[in-house]
């Protein structure tokens, strides 16, 4: 009896050497912008609908809830994460876009990624407030009172609206939020994520689609100069739908 | 023939004269003597965590794994930054700029250094630095408070002070041997570094948590503490924070930059002080000058509102003398540059949405926060 005791123990000691370890990989997610096909660089001048003129000085937004999914399967990445393309000030800047790189991800095929534009609603039931350090959701730019919300995309820009070759006239302020701006896109893209390898994976998106009109034309941003009063959110729920639509990957 | 007397009395000679000739030499030698400091260990270490009260809106200060806060190490903090110590001729120290009465910061547009030399930028207010998390000073030069804490003492324009002057002045001094003692475990006086006292500053300064004024009494829930703005400060908080009916209506947009909890996004921005049609054309370069992109020239840290009303005059370099010429200021538009920012755009301001303003930016004096007896000169 006694020595029946002693091997049990032995026992599951050896079983338990031999669970193997699992096997993961890494992924990085690169971001980059563009203005109707063109690398979104700040400051730069880009044509608007009409020929107006613009100038951009911050794009940038949140991305949650991000998960591979394989049939039943789902590996959760991210719970938020924040892409910024507010400092891109060169063409070379632009074109290496902004990098996540997410590690410990299990070995194995994915056939789907899912990605929330913008904050969770269990997340933008908090507040910046919240969170301290560099927490993504720790920015005080970024949450906004008024709205109980995060800015889940944030796009401010100058007009030239008299062709003076000034931007001094008018301001572009699409800032979203509000759990009904949030947006959940899922991509059938075929992932790989091997053992101790960083597979990569580009997104694209195209700036000007997020000021279409949803009726084959643009927005008036002369008209609509920003996006602020929660009361109306039709612009900005306008830009959300627009960015399912133009945030695409390209490999 | 030599006896054996001879022979030993010869080596003898011999021998005395090697000993002369190693004294000799070693006579010559230049090296100084070895400088042993003074053995600490027999002073007190016994580091007690220091209870960092923080109001209950406000987040968590993030504090560094090495540099905790204790007791004597606030305590220290609060010691070196009052000594004028850390200067050249022992007559400035930090507070020299940084007045307690004036929340930390300094009453005048640029402050004097050692001798009267003017530096070249408004000393901010230290209220809530420890949740500055993007870079401190106005360009954003330094990422940490115990990085900040050295330039000052090095700054020909400040305390134009050596450093290494400063360690000698710090292990000679019996007091500052405890201390140190006290706040790091330290065993011995030559241990006493620029690197400890910025430590000791950092902490200190992480505890200028200013988060009790009437507006954190008004604008928050404070159960039976709570208090009430006035009509005026009312009209005034509103303006400040909320956005018109119509989006295009022209308004001040001021808490796009001045949020509610510590009144600053902590951010670099230019808010269209200085006239320059092209990105190269500004006399400071501000954050540009660090990052070296000209993206970012002439833009300056956003600074926080609170106790505003106690830190003129305003601005990086201290141009506006009243919150009167501030509205003014951002109510025109301000001047021309490509990245002025978005959200600075010119506005209609009534005499009367001034008064409610002013009336409002009042709310953010905390009078607790500036006459704290924790902060104030412990000499």
């Amino acid at each position: 009896m006694k020595k029946l005791l002693l091997i049990f123990p032995l026992g599951l000691l050896l079983l338990s050497g031999c669970v193997k370890e699992e096997e993961t990989g890494a992924l990085e997610m690169t971001f980059k912008a563009n203005y109707d096909g063109t690398p979104l660089v700040m400051l730069d001048e880009y044509a608007y609908d009409g020929g107006l003129m613009m100038t951009f000085q911050r794009f940038n937004f949140y991305i949650g809830n991000v998960a591979l999914v394989d049939g039943s399967t789902k590996e959760n990445l991210l719970d938020i994460e924040f892409v910024d393309f507010d400092n891109m000030a060169s063409t070379e800047e632009a074109t290496a876009g902004y990098s996540i790189l997410v590690d410990e991800i299990p070995t194995g095929d994915y056939a789907k990624i899912q990605i929330g534009l913008g904050v969770p609603a269990d997340l933008n039931a908090t507040a910046d407030s919240d969170y301290s350090g560099s927490h993504p959701l720790a920015r005080a730019s970024h949450y906004w009172p008024g709205w109980e919300s995060f800015i889940f995309t944030m796009i401010n820009a100058k007009v030239d609206s008299n062709g003076d070759g000034l931007y001094d006239d008018s301001s572009v302020l699409y800032h979203t939020g509000s759990d009904e701006a949030y947006r959940l896109v899922e991509y059938t893209f075929p992932i790989r994520i091997e053992k101790d390898k960083v597979s990569d994976l580009v997104f694209e998106v195209d700036l000007k689609a997020l000021f279409q009109d949803g009726a084959g034309g643009y927005i008036d941003i002369l008209a609509n100069t920003n996006t602020h009063n929660i009361d109306d959110l039709s612009i900005a729920n306008q830009v959300m739908d627009n960015f399912t639509q133009s945030l695409k990957i390209v490999n | 023939m030599t006896t054996q007397h001879t022979r030993t009395l010869d080596r003898q000679i011999g021998l005395g004269l090697l000993v002369l000739l190693f004294l000799v030499s070693a006579c010559g030698k230049t090296d100084p003597p070895i400088e042993k400091g003074v053995d600490l260990s027999a002073f007190p270490y016994q580091p007690k965590a220091f209870d960092l009260v923080v109001p209950d809106h406000f987040s968590q200060m993030p504090i560094p794994s090495d540099n905790p806060l204790t007791v004597d190490g606030v305590a220290l903090g609060r010691y070196l930054f009052y000594d004028p110590i850390l200067s050249l001729d022992s007559t400035i120290s930090c507070a020299s700029c940084h007045l307690p009465a004036a929340a930390f910061a300094d009453t005048v547009a640029l402050s004097k250094g050692v001798g009267g030399t003017l530096g070249v930028r408004n000393a901010m207010s230290l209220a809530n630095v420890g949740y500055y998390q993007n870079g401190l000073f106005w360009d954003g030069r330094v990422a940490t408070l115990e990085e900040q804490s050295l330039h000052p003492v090095q700054d020909p324009l400040e305390m134009r002070e050596d450093w290494n002057k400063v360690e000698e002045k710090l292990q000679q001094h019996p007091e500052y041997q405890k201390r140190f003692r006290a706040a790091f475990g330290i065993e011995n006086s030559l241990d006493i570094d620029r690197y400890l006292a910025a430590k000791a500053l950092a902490q200190f300064e992480r505890t200028l948590i200013s988060g009790t004024s009437k507006y954190d009494f008004a604008n928050f829930d404070w159960g039976t503490q709570q208090q009430f703005f006035t009509s005026s400060e009312l009209r005034g908080r509103n303006f400040f924070f909320s956005e018109p009916d119509d989006p295009n209506d022209p308004h001040p947009g001021c808490t796009h930059c001045h949020t509610s909890l510590l009144l600053t996004t902590n951010e670099y921005l230019n808010n269209g002080l200085d006239e320059a049609p092209e990105l190269t054309g500004f006399s400071d370069l501000g954050r540009g000058g660090v990052t070296l992109s000209v993206f970012d020239n002439g833009r300056f840290r956003v600074p926080t509102l609170r106790n505003i009303t106690r830190t003129a005059p305003y601005m990086h370099d201290g141009r506006f003398e009243s919150l009167e010429d501030v509205l003014d200021h951002y109510s025109s538009g301000g001047h021309y540059a490509p990245n002025v920012d978005a959200n600075i755009q010119a506005f209609v301001l009534t005499e009367e949405q001034k008064t409610d303003l002013l009336a409002f930016l009042q709310t953010l004096t905390d009078q607790s926060f500036i006459e704290n007896p924790a902060f104030l000169n412990p000499f």
